[in-house]
């Protein structure tokens, strides 16, 4: 396990497109929506988070296009079924550096922009803590799209992931708005956990299948 | 032992087989059901006391809508038999009820639409049963690319039922939607349990239009399903001895 | 007894590629399958690996864990790192240093510096050799190993193949040239059905 992980990040550190990309684009975007129309500070303070929420789903689509494309188109993968015959902890591996190198800094990014537009500072950790894990989820769905379509380009990707993904942002604007009126936080906060972890531990395994499935 | 029974029972030949014989008795069913439920309820059932004039679209509606999940569930079995005991049929159910089902939740969602703009005032609304519903409609259209974009149609017909199964928790979220937002949807009309919440003048054209719905589809299934076997396993020798 | 295969079958999308196949492989034995394009080589490798399963018949191994080394036509190396990242990824400390003589011995040692995506494709190639080259294990499966390499390599690889059966490991191969050693032959195509 411990083998995987430092080869996934050996060869995620080195593949500075796929980490800093993404990152890029949520800085973009969240400077560019609040400049692209004309708003009250107000009005702002009331939506801004629906941007952070879209700009989350379009990044980590984006993070996690062709995370198992190169593996399986240079033949990683197959050499790695010889060793292990199994996906599992490889894909285990993959995800949590994943969204270690790329969610999380993600996720502080939104938290930052959204302390920017008005949220309180004592809300900033509750606020990085809830992306970090709609991240978590994400890549864990996304990543599951990717094994799905490997290979077949982004928009079955979409297709295929997009209508999981939507109950994910809708637990996290449950949750945000639970920040914002102060009002049943670690609730939410604890079903997202529950969730994470649930989602954490049995979507690798089904992305394994799709693997397996692939290389056949 | 449930394996060898299942592997008995659904070797494509014999689905070709029974299907043609049962299946000009399901499409007449079928039909003329329909044709009875439609009229009843368009021109004989009586105006709502609300609505006027416009609620008769439920008689499209409601049953386009059950029949866009239960196909859906449909699928999800198949797809559980197609991975657990390999059982090739099944995929071959999902790859040719997804075309179907498609269609049927387009139709729902259109006529939703239609409703929509009468009773609420708008054609559409983010609300959560109509966004799941769009939801189950981008699904299918999601299986039958991906079945669509693999050479090895083996390997497509597996990857197409994980997705499916994957997908198959979205219905209970549309279920529970209506329930866990409050939203302009009104509440399903009609229940198993309690009693329905709709007049029977209405209600008997209404499951009459449903259950004729269901065999209309389940024919048509039958039929996609039967040229999409032949044409799978046009290489084996039944298909030519039976064509 | 490394490996054996008996009465398998293959079909892809209800065609038959091949049909009741068996053959064995011990110790210290080559074997070399061979067939035109399309005949399943690559396939009937795969198979032998365990990644794609049979429609009929069985494959049995000496044991469960048989240590087996394999490239196929996918190089498994990454584009974006140099030969020597690509190296440490797949070698653990104690067989590093043996893999960097190979890189010596295939004329590599002054490119390990640079990009992988920059190298040739015959370089690519002999520095995917190397996972194979630099291990050690009980059955080496390659598919089209010749392809892309120079006399030199050719030759290399060759001496490497002769000297790794005397050491008793098997040898299955694919290739469109006879390899320079004593093996059995299969040649896919003629029994296609």
């Amino acid at each position: 396990m411990f083998r995987f992980l430092k080869i996934e990040s050996f060869k995620l550190f080195y593949k500075l497109k796929s980490w800093l990309g993404p990152m890029l684009i949520m800085i973009l975007v969240l400077t560019a929506f609040p400049l692209s129309i004309d708003i009250s500070q107000f009005d702002l303070e009331k939506f801004y988070f629906s941007i952070i929420v879209v700009s989350l789903l379009m990044t980590s689509f984006l993070a996690t296009e062709g995370m198992f494309e190169e593996d399986f188109e240079d033949g990683s993968l197959e050499q790695e079924f010889l060793v292990e015959k199994d996906f599992y902890k490889i894909v285990l591996s993959k995800i949590f550096v994943y969204v270690c190198f790329i969610g999380v800094p993600i996720a502080f990014i939104g938290a930052i922009f959204s302390f920017a537009n008005g949220v309180a500072i004592g809300s900033f950790m509750n606020v990085f803590f809830l992306l970090s894990l709609s991240n978590l989820l994400l890549f864990n769905l996304f990543a599951f799209g990717n094994a799905l379509s490997i290979n077949k380009g982004a928009m079955l990707g979409v297709l295929t992931t997009l209508p999981l993904a939507l109950p994910v942002i809708i637990l996290l604007g449950t949750a945000i708005r639970s920040i914002q009126y102060e009002d049943g936080f670690l609730e939410i906060s604890s079903l997202m956990i529950g969730v994470s972890f649930l989602i954490s531990a049995i979507m690798p395994l089904i992305i394994s299948t799709a693997l397996k499935t692939h290389i056949d | 032992m449930i394996s060898a029974f299942i592997h008995k029972f659904s070797s494509p030949k014999s689905f070709v087989r029974i299907t043609k014989t049962l299946y000009p008795f399901l499409i007449f069913i079928g039909l003329s059901m329909l044709i009875v439920g439609w009229v009843w309820g368009l021109l004989f059932a009586p105006q709502d006391a609300v609505q006027g004039n416009s609620y008769r679209i439920i008689f499209l509606h409601v049953p386009a809508v059950i029949f866009a999940e239960l196909i859906y569930f449909f699928m999800a079995l198949c797809a559980l038999m197609h991975l657990v005991w390999r059982v090739k049929l099944a995929a071959y159910l999902i790859k040719s009820a997804a075309p179907i089902g498609a269609m049927i939740t387009f139709i729902g969602l259109f006529s939703g639409s239609v409703w929509g703009i009468p009773t609420w005032g708008t054609w559409w609304q983010w609300d959560a049963r109509i966004t799941s519903t769009l939801i189950l409609f981008i699904m299918y259209l999601g299986i039958l690319t991906l079945h669509g974009s693999f050479s090895n149609l083996e390997k497509s017909d597996r990857l197409m039922s994980i997705l499916v199964v994957i997908g198959v928790v979205n219905i209970p979220i549309i279920k529970k939607s209506v329930d866990w937002w409050s939203t302009l949807h009104q509440p399903a009309s009609i229940s198993v349990s309690g009693g329905s919440s709709i007049d029977p003048s209405m209600l008997y054209p209404l499951l009459i239009s449903i259950i004729g719905l269901g065999f209309t589809l389940i024919s048509l299934g039958i039929l996609s399903s039967r040229s999409y076997i032949l044409g799978r396993e046009k290489n084996k020798k039944w298909v030519s001895e039976y064509v | 007894m490394l490996i054996s295969a008996q009465n398998i079958s293959y079909k892809i999308n209800e065609k038959k590629l091949f049909h009741n196949l068996s053959f064995e492989v011990f110790s210290g034995e080559g074997l070399h399958i061979k067939g035109g394009n399309g005949s399943g080589k690559s396939t009937l490798i795969k198979i032998l690996l365990g990644i794609t399963s049979i429609t009929k018949g069985s494959i049995e191994y000496n044991n469960k864990d048989l240590k087996i080394s394999y490239l196929g036509h996918k190089n498994a190396i990454k584009h974006y790192l140099t030969p020597s990242q690509n190296l440490e990824l797949l070698f653990d400390d104690a067989t590093l240093s043996n893999a960097f003589e190979w890189l010596e011995k295939l004329d590599l040692f002054q490119m390990q510096d640079e990009l992988t995506a920059n190298l040739s494709f015959g370089q690519q190639k002999k520095l995917a050799l190397i996972r194979v080259l630099a291990q050690s294990s009980e059955l080496i499966v390659l598919d089209e190993p010749f392809v892309g390499l120079d006399h030199a390599a050719s030759d290399l690889l060759n001496n490497f193949f002769i000297q790794k059966l005397s050491e008793g490991t098997g040898i299955i191969l694919t290739s469109h040239i006879y390899p320079s050693f004593e093996c059995q032959v299969i040649s896919l195509g003629e029994r296609n059905v």
